[in-house]
């Protein structure tokens, strides 16, 4: 791939948005949140998050975000992800890795079916208030 | 201690947002003798009490998780600098803001691999805060930089699935143009 400039760049962008408003854009999108503290990082988050880019990039999946978060309070289970898609229950999975994220994309996002061996209900009782 | 240098980059930067950094810059430069990182940031920065204390693993201002009794982000860049013939300093100024500088030998066999720095990149572009981060990157004699606030003129939302799988391919042909001879 040649280095790519900003022009090149914001013009892959239009683009992608042309392809975008053809769309229907009423549905809410889907939320991807990742552990990011320390814990995470060195648990392998950000594995996850290449695996997560890739497997929904793959599939054509859209209306999605992904963002990050510190420490969720479950350190012993990073990396800790988040998944909140519109008419399901919000879940936290744990433990993380490429290929539970590659799972998550295709049972959760596409298939709408909970992975159910990594979730855990909330997080830490000394995280949330 | 990290895994790979770009983990360790990853957590000292998050360090800078959790400061409430509005300009952070980080610098990244490889040479076949040196391998060197700063973190500048000017968030809330801290006391040269607290500065001294920070190094400690068994210390944490306690602000983000009562209960926990650790904070290792720093520890593990001092413990890296010791176990590799690496130097590890941090200057900060409460009010002004917080640099971290990382020197070491990339040929050190102690060292953590490299690791992926696009990835990393693209974590900490896309990571959600109010301030700008510029990345200055060099290998040898290549380089390039880049600033949040012009990835997102010509992106949008950094967080949108679109906008970051266009930020990945974009940061890894700059990385590709470094490793290329």
């Amino acid at each position: 791939m040649a280095k790519m400039t900003l022009e090149e760049l914001r013009a892959l962008r239009d683009a992608k948005k042309n392809e975008m408003t053809q769309r229907d854009t009423n549905e809410k999108s889907a939320q991807i949140i990742i552990g990011m503290g320390t814990c995470g990082i060195a648990a392998g988050a950000k594995e996850a998050f290449d695996a997560f880019l890739d497997e929904l990039d793959s599939h054509s999946v859209t209306n999605t975000k992904i963002t990050q978060t510190g420490c969720m309070g479950l350190c012993f289970s990073e990396p800790t992800v988040e998944v909140a898609v519109p008419g399901m229950p919000r879940v936290i999975y744990g433990n993380v890795d490429d290929a539970v994220a590659r799972r998550i994309v295709k049972e959760h996002l596409i298939g709408k079916s909970l992975v159910s061996d990594h979730i855990f209900d909330k997080p830490a009782v000394d995280i949330i208030k | 201690m990290h895994a790979t240098i770009c983990d360790m980059i990853t957590d000292l930067v998050q360090n800078a947002i959790e400061a409430r950094a509005t300009e952070i810059t980080l610098e990244v430069k490889e040479t076949k003798t040196n391998l060197k990182f700063v973190i500048a940031d000017n968030g809330k920065g801290m006391s040269a009490v607290v500065l001294e204390k920070a190094k400690d693993p068994y210390y944490t201002d306690g602000q983000k998780h009562r209960y926990r009794k650790v904070g290792l982000g720093l520890p593990f860049l001092f413990q890296t600098a010791e176990m590799t013939g690496g130097k590890a300093a941090i200057t900060s100024k409460e009010g002004e803001g917080t640099t971290v500088t990382f020197n070491v030998d990339p040929t050190n066999v102690d060292l953590p691999a490299f690791g992926n720095f696009t990835t990393a990149a693209v974590a900490l572009m896309s990571y959600e805060f109010e301030g700008n981060l510029s990345i200055e990157r060099s290998a040898q004699n290549k380089s390039y930089s880049v600033n949040k606030n012009e990835l997102v003129e010509a992106l949008g939302n950094l967080n949108e699935l679109e906008s970051l799988t266009l930020l990945k391919q974009f940061i890894a042909s700059q990385e590709e143009d470094l490793e290329a001879l």
